[in-house]
């Protein structure tokens, strides 16, 4: 499980909110590229459509791969006082043929995405991630050299946390904390 | 990996397992302990309206679970000879995705010696949460090289020593190597645990056959 908070910001203010960071963390900025491609299963494929994401990080010297489950968000009368996103999530690292075997699965691509950025990661009553990025898209297949941001005015903001079934409160009470620092 | 082989007519049993654990012990073999590896079977689900048409659309998956990389996951596309290196999270993966099911597990189990710079793994192949035995199998390890070209020589001699011993016990049948294709799935000389995935995949299809035949 995961908890999520995400918010944009115009591209003017990304350097004053990554000095606001740096002060909060007091942990040195990590290079965040990731390739970010969203498979979708074919017509006919599974008993339900499904979706997964395949992530490249392409910050390391090395390109590794990891796969991604994004799950729906929690439901029920919890659910309704928690302002935080809180979702389930399976993510596993995977060898680089991994879009090949997905393809020859029965998955085909949606979408794909290069987000270019930084992070934080840090503890802070929780294990927080705060993930500054602009999302840029290609205008050929894979040519992640080649792309160009969505929207170039705004960036997205995500603060992340891992949870799990009997921690989530505190985990979202963390991450509720934190982002007040952010607010304005 | 070798698979043990049953003469025509003879069926498997653990008197074989036990035989084949003594010969390891007369070569010198100190037991160090017990072993498992786990393979899945997952078929693709068809949605409602192509049910019919599964027979043709239906493609197997098999997901290994290594017993010395308990962090580590293999699946494997045996027919497009594709072997995916994952980790312990992505049966989870595939659960959520409901697009493939696991049907079937087999456990590859049994006991391990050391043998000066060998170590064998000797078990049986038996459904989960059965005793029937499906198979009897064996893997021997050699710690000095990685390199398959360069370990050739020194495995076959290990092959023949083990096949000479074996044979005094008189058994119905002998144990058999069938080479995995390895340059198929896109694997190097440098040996690694995907090409201990793909040499699993290979010896059940082997057992599977054998077992086809005999009933």
């Amino acid at each position: 499980m995961e908890c999520v908070v995400q918010g944009i910001i115009e591209t003017q203010y990304v350097e004053a909110l990554e000095v606001l960071l740096q002060g909060l963390s007091g942990v040195p900025k990590e290079r965040v590229r990731v390739h970010e491609l969203c498979l979708k299963s074919g017509p006919n494929l599974g008993v339900v459509p499904s979706e997964v994401r395949l992530l490249c990080d392409l910050a390391q010297p090395t390109p590794s791969w990891s796969i991604r489950h994004v799950g729906g968000a929690m439901r029920g009368a919890g659910a309704e006082q928690i302002s935080v996103l809180v979702r389930t999530i399976v993510e596993s690292k995977a060898s680089k043929n991994v879009l090949y075997y997905f393809y020859t699965l029965g998955y085909k691509l949606d979408h794909e995405l290069l987000k270019i950025g930084f992070a934080f990661r840090f503890h802070r009553g929780a294990q927080i991630t705060v993930t500054v990025t602009s999302a840029n898209k290609m205008p050929r297949l894979y040519a992640t050299d080649e792309a160009t941001p969505v929207t170039p005015g705004i960036q997205l903001v995500e603060i992340t946390a891992p949870a799990a079934a009997d921690n989530y409160n505190d985990v979202v009470s963390a991450v509720t904390a934190f982002c007040e620092y952010l607010a304005p | 990996l070798m698979n043990w082989h049953p003469s025509p007519g003879a069926t498997l049993n653990s008197q074989i397992l036990a035989e084949a654990c003594g010969c390891a012990e007369s070569l010198g073999g100190a037991k160090d302990g017990r072993w498992k590896t786990s393979i899945y079977f997952y078929r693709s689900m068809a949605r409602e309206a192509a049910a019919g048409q599964q027979g043709q659309q239906g493609r197997e998956l098999l997901g290994v679970a290594l017993h010395e990389r308990p962090g580590l996951y293999f699946s494997i596309i045996r027919n497009n000879r594709l072997v995916l290196q994952a980790d312990a999270a992505f049966p989870q993966v595939m659960e959520k995705l409901q697009s493939y099911k696991a049907r079937v597990a087999l456990n590859f189990e049994g006991f391990q010696y050391q043998l000066g710079d060998f170590c064998l793994r000797i078990g049986k192949c038996v459904p989960n949460n059965s005793e029937t035995l499906r198979g009897i199998m064996m893997e021997v390890e050699y710690y000095p090289l990685s390199s398959i070209e360069k370990s050739r020589a020194i495995m076959e001699d290990f092959f023949d020593i083990w096949q000479e011993t074996v044979a005094k016990k008189s058994l119905p049948g002998h144990f058999i190597h069938v080479d995995s294709n390895f340059s198929e799935y896109g694997l190097s000389d440098q040996y690694s645990f995907q090409h201990t995935a793909v040499q699993y995949a290979t010896c059940l299809q082997q057992l599977l056959t054998v077992a086809r035949v005999q009933s």
